[in-house]
């Protein structure tokens, strides 16, 4: 129904502009062509005039100079060549009888009356009518002395022929223009309407069917509508990311408490079940740390669909890399030392980040977790950073189990785990939430693995555009030629001698 | 509210409590009732507003989400009325924005729904104590325990102990906090600085360090696990 009614509107748009086109297009035809009448009748009439005028100077001065007899001569010369043709030539003199007269052939009935009429030969130049084709006679006089009147004549016949058959053309080309314009008005609006029917159909189809895998096709013009195509696709990518991004989320929820909450729920029963308090107390913890296991899955699972969605609040700011791996190290020496595995940095303090600081604590926290979970007692884990082209490239490297390569492309997956036993602890989205929260940033990740050898976890994260206040310059290194290896900052990888 | 007025001529610090969940407000006035505060619990924000105007309190701990009047038009009508009690926000959102909201408001704090009491604990009692500006001991002691804040030296039964620092800020923190249970959540934040769930057992590896230095070989035991809550300084 209102497709229906879109579609009508949308033809009377094109209709009306078709109208537009069309009409500025026959107007301005028909301007150019009545001007262009206009211009060549005028021309043609002046020339005819110049014609007249000529001669009857020619002969005003001829007869000045050799008085009747030589204008005579003269007269009967020009006949004699045939300057006369379809001229009316007419020498009367003061007893208003004609001493010559010579007039086109068919013009015989013509009444030369007129002629003489006072006003006639006073006023030099007059138009006659009464000519056969309804054409008009303009006549030239001039007044030589002993009142001798010589007369020019032309009638406007061959002018008007021709005016004639420039009308009939013009008419004709006309006619043709106006069709052309129509048809033109109508293919033009068309084709510049096509991108709005296609924008139209694209929105009609995501409307209808709910989904927003429709695109505007885009033909690569880059004029306006084409880049409102190019916009609409981009905010349509968008929506579909968002939409994608919490179906998934949705699903990940349903799917990754349901477990946990069945052990709750398990655990919650069998407390109320027993007659041993101890073991009702037991059962009871056990509730609450599957409650809060809960809770961290789902804050975890909401994070990384924020930064997947592009809806987390980043306060970014400048941030020392070295400064938050180094507490990050620290958070889990206690567990390295524990089991003898070598945990380090190199990565220098004044080495900064775009980033939120607390996000990259997480990404950070979750990279050296990760590492050291699957890390064998006397292992090592190197933190090492480089910076270059505006970005700095941190890598986690450690001599854990690694990563079979028919898992490496799913390590970054939400709970995937390449133990299919999942005896290790943790939720199984702490990678996924460093991928998530490091793209968020604008940067990337990179894993690479040999299994039985270890794995290197990189993040890219853009290089720090304004400096930390309160850096000394003499401390700052220069953005490219950092130490990747060798001794590193000196407070990196702490770490604390022996117990007594 | 004979009991209010009753309790005006007691000395105990007297909290607010606006939360419209009954288990919830159940759960956190008998928990600070039991830690010796006097509470006045109301289950909307018009009820809140008339008392927090009408009494001076130590410290309100109010939900963000209530019926009538939502927390944050409560704080900041009674910010208006000059009622500068401390606040604690309870919320289930636990996004950046909500909070620098609500401290914007006028709260002075903010905890996401779930939370462990030993949390919400600590937290009015820095809000109350926040009220009083008491100072804190440089000597801290705890039966035959003993931490000097200043010499950072530790000694149980005469007997020194050579602590890290990080144990030794776990053992202050556990000390100051005697007789509380302290949540793992807490003390990453205390010790590490960390204001994120991490996933990391570094409190237990932490835990077991400091209970081998300053429970090994002396009796009683001081250090108590209490499970799935966290940990505790207690006498037994």
């Amino acid at each position: 129904m209102s497709s229906n009614s879109n579609r009508s509107i949308g033809r009377a748009f094109a209709f009306r502009l078709g109208l537009w086109y069309a009409g500025l297009f026959i107007v301005s035809a028909v301007a150019l062509s009545a001007a262009t009448y206009v211009l060549l009748a005028r021309a043609l009439a002046a020339q005819d005039h110049d014609v007249l005028q000529s001669m009857l100077s020619r002969y005003a001065v001829e007869y000045q100079r050799s008085g009747l007899a030589g204008l005579q001569r003269v007269i009967e010369a020009d006949a004699g060549q045939g300057r006369h043709e379809g001229l009316l030539v007419r020498v009367v003199d003061e007893r208003t009888e004609a001493v010559y007269f010579a007039a086109p052939p068919g013009w015989g009935e013509f009444d030369l009356s007129p002629l003489d009429a006072p006003s006639v030969s006073a006023s030099g130049w007059a138009t006659l009518g009464g000519l056969p084709d309804g054409a008009v006679l303009e006549v030239g006089s001039v007044m030589l002395p002993y009142r001798v009147m010589v007369q020019v004549g032309r009638s406007s016949h061959v002018r008007d022929e021709l005016l004639g058959r420039f009308r009939a053309r013009g008419l004709e080309i006309l006619a043709l223009i106006a069709v052309a314009a129509v048809a033109g008005g109508f293919l033009l609006t068309r084709a510049a309407l096509a991108p709005l029917r296609a924008l139209e159909s694209t929105v009609r189809s995501i409307l209808q069917t709910g989904q927003f895998d429709a695109r505007v096709p885009i033909r690569d013009s880059h004029d306006p509508l084409d880049e409102l195509g190019a916009r609409v696709n981009e905010m349509l990518e968008r929506i579909q990311s968002l939409v994608s991004g919490m179906r998934g989320a949705i699903d990940n929820v349903a799917h990754d408490l349901r477990t946990p909450l069945t052990r709750f729920r398990n655990v919650a029963e069998a407390a109320l079940l027993t007659t041993d308090p101890e073991r009702a107390r037991e059962g009871l913890a056990q509730a609450l740390e599957e409650a809060d296991r809960v809770n961290a899955t789902l804050t975890a699972l909401m994070d990384i669909s924020q930064a997947e969605t592009g809806t987390m609040a980043l306060a970014l700011q400048p941030v020392r890399l070295g400064q938050v791996v180094d507490e990050a190290v620290s958070l889990y020496a206690d567990e390295a030392e524990d089991r003898s595995i070598v945990l380090r940095s190199t990565v220098p303090h004044d080495l900064r980040v775009d980033a939120d600081h607390t996000r990259l604590r997480q990404v950070l926290a979750n990279l050296v977790e990760n590492a050291v979970k699957y890390t064998d007692s006397g292992g090592r884990i190197d933190i090492s950073a480089s910076a270059g082209d505006g970005v700095v490239a941190l890598n986690v490297r450690d001599t854990g189990i690694g990563i079979a390569p028919e898992h490496l492309p799913h390590v970054w997956d939400r709970l995937y785990r390449a133990d299919a036993s999942r005896t290790t602890r943790g939720l199984g989205l702490g990678l996924s939430l460093v991928k998530a929260v490091v793209e968020a940033h604008g940067g990337r990740v990179e894993v690479t693995s040999v299994p039985q050898q270890g794995s290197t976890f990189t993040v890219m994260l853009p290089t720090a555009a304004v400096p930390i206040e309160g850096t000394t310059p003499g401390t700052r290194h220069p953005v490219s030629g950092f130490r990747t290896t060798g001794t590193g900052h000196p407070s990196a990888g702490r770490r604390h001698p022996a117990r007594r | 509210m004979t009991e209010a007025a009753r309790a005006h001529h007691d000395d105990r610090v007297r909290v607010l409590i606006v939360e419209d969940d009954r288990t919830i407000a159940d759960f956190v006035s008998a928990g600070l009732r039991q830690e010796g505060f006097a509470v006045d619990v109301v289950d909307n924000g018009v009820d809140g507003l008339d008392l927090a105007q009408s009494q001076p309190y130590a410290a309100a701990v109010i939900d963000v989400m209530l019926p009538r009047l939502d927390g944050l038009s409560l704080v900041t009508a009674i910010r208006r009325k000059g009622v500068t009690t401390p606040v604690l926000f309870l919320s289930a959102r636990h996004s950046v924005d909500d909070r620098v909201k609500g401290l914007q408001t006028g709260g002075d704090d903010y905890l996401t729904k779930p939370f462990a009491f030993p949390e919400l604990l600590a937290r009015v009692q820095a809000l109350t104590r926040r009220g009083q500006g008491a100072q804190e001991p440089t000597e801290l002691a705890f039966a035959d325990l003993h931490l000097d804040r200043l010499t950072r030296r530790v000694h149980r039964a005469g007997v020194p102990i050579e602590l890290r620092p990080r144990e030794f800020a776990l053992l202050e923190y556990l000390m100051r906090h005697a007789g509380q249970v302290v949540s793992k959540t807490m003390i990453v934040s205390h010790v590490w600085d960390y204001s994120f769930d991490t996933g990391t057992n570094a409190v237990d590896v932490l835990v077991y360090r400091l209970r081998d230095k300053i429970d090994k070989g002396f009796e009683p035991r001081l250090l108590h696990t209490v499970r799935g809550v966290g940990y505790v300084l207690k006498l037994e």
